[in-house]
């Protein structure tokens, strides 16, 4: 039977990276090689060796897939391709190609330069596995070879984010990655066609949380920097060079002036020239409302947003800084962040996850006094927020992608089967399809039932068609035909006459005779005519001919009598049929075979 | 597209203003709209479907830390809840009740007076069962209002006519005890105050309260008053001290057309104060009317089902004559909640307050919206 099948990477329940294999028509590909964020060691990687023990990843799989730049998706990427080892094509879109060597590279400096970790990728890995890359754009169908292809739909919820079918003949597969339903401030809302994948993939903790609106998380971050410089407090954003910076950036501007905020904010020099780069791929990403706004713009020219320099951290009075690194690990924001500490008016706000290890770490998880370099000591007085801006889909947002894409079934990841069964009836109950959930580490096999496209003859076609009615797909009605397969590709159905002319073939006639002996005193000609007659009264509905030649014919059974030779009463009928008219012919027989009915003269 | 921009617009004027008027805000969207939100444990709440015709969905929700942490607010950046447990029901949930110190619910809808009782999480998975049915005495149309016990015991007390009014044990599904009388006015409002008294208010706005040791037919009801024909009333008490001191409860009453009647019923004969709110009933359907005391903010009352908005009101001022008060606060964001085209005729069908914080409140619409939000006090502030 025709299986998919599809087997999250990754050990128990933990949900912090993406790492999916699928297995479908005979090709393999990897969806996501994320990095999980909260390991220090080799657990952060995906485990390969579920692929193969020793060897390189290339012949094992056909590609590789990777929805957007967040380091839980593609973290994990250079590791796979340079230290595992894989050569073969690496499919995002172009933001995502753009965008994903910049947060590797961040990534990488934080953990080997400050945290002096050995098994990790170097800057030339990154390089090495981005030359590997094969960008794609929205809705263009890619061929990966002869049989597997692939195409990406818009996810919203970051830049470049992707969902992708992948096909192989009439099976496909719909990876959703990280999607969002709503459209914002500078994303629009994801969309699929009614492509009816046979499994739609996505993740299980979407489908059980009811998400706060983007508005109040916007609402949070305002008010806190309202409030802050209010007080003539300075607010510090670390921010990495790309993403939410940029976000932030625009929302600020956008409220400035109804807000009546009178303080500067400044923009640090190092994030300019990226933010340049990056607002080109955002145009045309984005939806309708940033493009009408933005695109007379000179790329990154804000009203009220300037260039940072450093001696300004000492200026006295309200101000609002964004600056890199974003995990407070060093650079310009450690440097802000050390002046700035000590001032109970001041506020940092840590707009996204902070590894182990780092300031940004220490302090989201209370510290209050903090040892820096030359055993000094730092108080933190000033206030510290965490606030999380991610754009995720939820419980409404999947039931209304499944209905846009009408899967066969659905599959979801990183969940625990015995804490999702309300999940798994809901949308069984209204869709009428398959939940399934794998535990990371297992393997889900999807049975599908694909259709097989055959070409009809038209010949064959006006045949069918002079039968009567055209079927209907409630009731399919049965037909007569010869199927060609040719080379392995092309399916035919012919008739029959058609494909012996093709093959080369001569046709075959089969006939069936049958030897009946009945008791009779009559002549043989008179035998005949009480058959005949017996027949007609018996056989009501077929065609019942007596021919000169002194044979009756039923239909096209052929019915001879003589007499046997030793006993002239005794009468051999000599019963002909061909295959077609197997029935009838062997009712016949039995028919006869219980003798004539007795003539009165 | 005119239209999309012009609901952005204003969707961004209501955040800026809500800078000045909320230190916290969160806005939801459910799948459907819920007329019940009921508290199953301190970091929990249910809320439920209430079409007819279709299938309905029970959910537990978890709050997002940010909402139950008692300190070090700013380091949670979780701000969204959680389904933990889901279950299905045939018939609209109207009214939902927790049986507290258990993991089960009861509730009750149209098309009749019976009541299901639900298990939360049986056999630690995620769904939340149909147990069985208790049936009133009397079968009628009307679905049935419910009170539970706020020390736990196992029984519950329902009625949707005075006259068919009973406690009914859970363990053994027989009623324990029944109200004598054949009053047929419908219960708008009932409250278990301890196992052996308990507040009923009716529709027409009679106020009992039941001492379930004393036999004999039901009293006359506590207080006279002012008369307007085809006016619905509901209650609401104020938070309960301790069982002994069942009878020094406050009860707010709300009539549909505005007026609210404040009793302690130590001396229930007259009213504490009254007021006329400023309040037109733009729903057809009374049964969303809702009046709640805050939990931990002093003589503050809040009421909704009228419109899109919720109120909430300072009672301390207000004396014993009828006079026209003005709202402390007033919430209009489910009429401005991004919903459906036709947001701006969102009801609000439920609210209840946070046990602990003084100022926070759930509230839920007719539009699928539910938010939680904490008001600030502009008298405070300045």
């Amino acid at each position: 039977m025709p299986q998919i099948q599809v087997t999250p990477l990754g050990a128990g329940q933990d949900v912090g990276r993406s790492c999916i294999l699928v297995s479908i028509g005979g090709k393999n590909v990897m969806l996501d090689c994320g990095m999980h964020m909260g390991y220090n060691d080799d657990r952060r990687f995906p485990d390969f060796s579920y692929i193969t023990q020793n060897s390189r990843l290339t012949e094992f799989l056909d590609c590789v897939i990777i929805s957007h730049f967040h380091l839980d998706h593609c973290g994990a990427l250079p590791y796979m391709s340079e230290m595992v080892g894989f050569d073969g094509p690496i499919y995002m879109t172009h933001p995502t190609k753009a965008i994903c060597p910049i947060l590797l590279e961040d990534y990488r400096k934080i953990t080997v330069d400050k945290k002096g970790e050995t098994n990790f990728f170097t800057s030339q890995m990154i390089k090495d596995c981005m030359k590997k890359v094969v960008a794609v754009n929205l809705l263009q169908t890619v061929q990966v070879d002869d049989e597997l292809e692939i195409k990406a739909y818009y996810a919203g919820h970051v830049l470049g984010a992707a969902m992708f079918q992948i096909k192989v003949g009439l099976e496909s597969v719909v990876y959703t990655g990280d999607y969002n339903m709503t459209p914002d401030r500078h994303l629009g809302a994801a969309w699929i066609d009614k492509c009816r994948p046979d499994i739609l993939i996505s993740e299980s903790t979407y489908a059980t949380t009811i998400r706060d609106s983007k508005r109040c998380r916007e609402r949070d971050f305002l008010k806190k920097v309202h409030e802050t410089v209010e007080r003539g407090g300075k607010v510090l954003i670390p921010v990495f060079a790309l993403g939410r910076a940029q976000e932030l950036c625009i929302l600020l501007e956008t409220f400035w002036d109804r807000m009546n905020l009178k303080a500067p904010i400044y923009f640090s020099t190092g994030l300019t020239e990226k933010a340049n780069h990056y607002y080109k791929l955002f145009i045309t990403w984005t939806n309708q409302k940033i493009r009408k706004t933005f695109v007379q713009r000179n790329m990154f020219e804000f009203k009220h947003i300037k260039a940072f320099d450093r001696s300004y951290a000492d200026n006295p009075g309200p101000m609002v800084v964004f600056a890199t690194p974003g995990m407070l690990h060093a650079g310009q924001s450690l440097h802000i962040f050390k002046k700035w500490a000590g001032n109970e008016k001041n506020m940092v706000i840590m707009p996204g996850y902070c590894v182990q290890g780092t300031v940004g770490h220490k302090i989201l998880s209370g510290q209050k006094k903090l040892e820096m370099e030359g055993r000094q000591t730092l108080e933190v007085k000033m206030q510290v927020e965490y606030m999380s801006f991610s754009a995720h889909a939820d419980a409404k947002g999947i039931m209304q992608l499944i209905r846009m894409a009408e899967p066969r079934s659905v599959l979801l990841v990183h969940g625990e089967a015995k804490k999702m069964e309300f999940l798994k009836q809901k949308i069984e109950q209204e869709f009428n399809i398959n939940c399934f959930m794998p535990a990371n580490g297992e393997t889900a096999t999807t049975v599908t039932n694909p259709s097989v496209p055959v070409d009809i003859a038209l010949s064959l076609l006006k045949r069918e068609a002079a039968l009567g009615p055209l079927p209907d797909p409630k009731k399919p009605r049965t037909m007569h035909g010869t199927l060609i397969m040719k080379d392995n590709q092309s399916l035919r159905l012919v008739a029959p006459e058609q494909a012996l002319k093709e093959l080369g073939l001569s046709e075959h006639q089969l006939r069936f005779t049958c030897r009946v002996q009945v008791q009779n005193p009559q002549s043989e000609q008179d035998t005949l005519n009480t058959i005949y007659s017996h027949l007609k009264s018996v056989l009501k509905e077929h065609s019942i001919q007596h021919l000169p030649d002194g044979t009756v014919m039923v239909e096209s059974i052929l019915i001879k009598v003589s007499a046997a030779a030793e006993e002239p009463s005794t009468k051999i009928l000599l019963v002909s049929w061909s295959y077609q008219d197997e029935e009838l012919g062997g009712y016949l027989c039995t028919l006869l075979r219980k003798g004539l009915p007795q003539s009165t003269g | 597209m005119e239209e999309d921009a012009l609901k952005e617009d204003e969707l961004d004027d209501w955040l800026i203003e809500s800078i000045k008027l909320y230190s916290d805000l969160h806005v939801f969207e459910l799948q459907e709209t819920t007329q019940v939100i009921e508290w199953t444990g301190e970091k929990s709440i249910c809320v439920a479907g209430s079409k007819s015709g279709s299938r309905n969905e029970i959910l537990e929700l978890a709050l997002p830390q940010r909402l139950y942490s008692k300190q070090n607010q700013g380091l949670c950046p979780e701000r969204d809840f959680k389904v933990v447990h889901g279950g299905f029901s045939d018939r609209p949930i109207s009214c939902l009740k927790h049986i507290r110190g258990t993991r089960i619910l009861v509730s009750s809808g149209p098309p009749d007076s019976s009541l299901q009782l639900w298990q939360i999480g049986a056999d630690d998975s995620d769904v939340i069962k149909p147990l069985h049915c208790i049936h009133n005495k009397e079968h009628t149309k009307k679905w049935s209002r419910i009170a539970t016990s706020a020390s736990g015991s196992p029984c519950v007390l329902h009625g949707s006519e005075v006259k068919d009014i009973q406690v009914t044990d859970l363990e053994s599904k027989k009623a324990i005890y029944s109200l004598d009388t054949d009053n047929a006015d419908s219960v708008s409002s009932l409250e278990l105050l301890s196992k052996d008294e308990f507040l009923l208010c009716s529709g027409r706005g009679h106020l009992w309260l039941v001492d379930m040791r004393q036999p004999g037919s039901l009293a006359t009801p506590c207080t006279v008053l002012p008369q307007g024909e085809g006016l619905h009333w509901c209650m609401g008490i104020r938070n309960r001290l301790s069982e002994s001191d069942a009878a020094s409860s406050r009860v707010a009453r709300l009539s549909s057309s505005g007026h609210v009647l404040v009793t302690d019923m130590r001396d229930a004969r007259s009213p504490l104060c009254q007021a006329k709110l400023n309040l037109s009933c733009e729903s057809s359907d009374y049964n969303i009317m809702t009046v709640t005391w805050a939990p931990a903010f002093d003589d503050c009352l809040a009421v909704s089902g009228f419109n899109g908005k919720v109120h909430i009101y300072n009672t301390k001022s207000w004396i014993p004559a009828f006079t026209e008060e003005e709202p402390l606060f007033i919430h209009k964001g489910h009429a401005i909640a991004e919903g459906p085209d036709d947001w701006r005729s969102a009801v609000v069908t439920t609210h209840v307050w946070h046990p602990w914080k003084p100022r926070t409140l759930l509230s839920a619409a007719t539009n699928g919206s539910l938010h939680v939000w904490d008001w600030i006090d502009q008298k405070m502030e300045s």
